[in-house]
């Protein structure tokens, strides 16, 4: 488990898009939060950091995608328990960077929960993360 | 921690599989690590910080900047041997899936002075990073 200190770069009707490096830095103070991360999204992140978390969103990276598509596993799961949640192309953004992913990240994979909000391949992070906040805010 | 597989041992030393390099911990001190990370720059900070002897991750499909493999050379500078699987050959988030699966597509300068090479099997690769430490 890292500690590092999120960046918050949106705050709105109790909800926050926060920025950290790893997924394995979230835990439940982040339960208002949509993580945009640097992580890949293998199917180890829902299960070990992001569910357990409660957080409201992730977006990280494709990691490539690779064999299985395991660099994106755990939108799925995501999906499964109602959480928006995409990926940028591995060659749009810096793995591990989390503000990389934030400034310069393109969703190449995108989940149904995160899709009903209006988020598509080939939209930028930033924008995703928005509709994503937005879309939590105009279900509630 | 919880998530780490002890593999073998020879001396003092370990093989341990986990799926995040975020498990690595005082217990993996001086040990061949592999995991299911990507070798980015946080990684290599987390390499460099938790003293373990060796690391092997996964590529990531290298990406912007070669992002994906960056942690090799950070960890080259502090004579860590580090090396990372291609994305297509291993799954990433899974430790076992390196360790079983992975293929060698990247190798820092330490690695390869003890044997590792492009194309080794994650296995093998492990293996030799383990004789040479347990020699050392």
């Amino acid at each position: 488990m890292t500690h590092e200190v999120h960046k918050v770069v949106r705050e709105s009707g109790g909800l926050r898009i926060v920025i950290a490096d790893s997924a394995t830095s979230v835990t439940e103070d982040n339960k208002n939060d949509i993580v945009v991360n640097g992580s890949h999204c293998g199917a180890n992140i829902a299960p070990d950091y992001i569910l357990p978390s409660g957080a409201r969103g992730a977006i990280g990276n494709d990691a490539g995608i690779g064999l299985e598509n395991a660099g994106i596993a755990s939108l799925k799961t995501l999906e499964e328990h109602g959480i928006p949640a995409a990926a940028v192309a591995a060659m749009s953004a810096e793995i591990g960077v989390g503000q990389s992913t934030y400034n310069e990240g393109v969703i190449s994979t995108v989940n149904e929960v995160a899709k009903k909000m209006g988020v598509t391949v080939g939209m930028t992070a930033k924008e995703a993360a928005d509709k994503i906040l937005e879309g939590i805010l105009n279900a509630t | 921690m919880a998530g780490q597989i002890i593999i073998k041992q020879s001396g003092n030393r370990k093989i341990v599989v986990a799926d995040s390099a975020a498990a690595m911990d005082e217990s993996t001190k001086g040990d061949v690590f592999v995991d299911g990370s990507h070798c980015g720059v946080n990684v290599g900070e987390m390499t460099i910080h938790s003293g373990v002897g060796a690391m092997i991750g996964n590529d990531a499909g290298m990406g912007k900047n070669d992002a994906g493999i960056a942690a090799l050379k950070m960890c080259d500078e502090h004579g860590i041997p580090a090396a990372a699987v291609a994305a297509m050959s291993a799954k990433v988030g899974s430790g076992m899936s390196t360790y079983e699966q992975g293929q060698i597509s990247a190798v820092n300068e330490a690695a390869k002075k003890l044997g590792v090479s492009v194309g080794m099997s994650a296995k093998e690769a492990a293996d030799k990073l383990l004789e040479a430490l347990a020699q050392s």
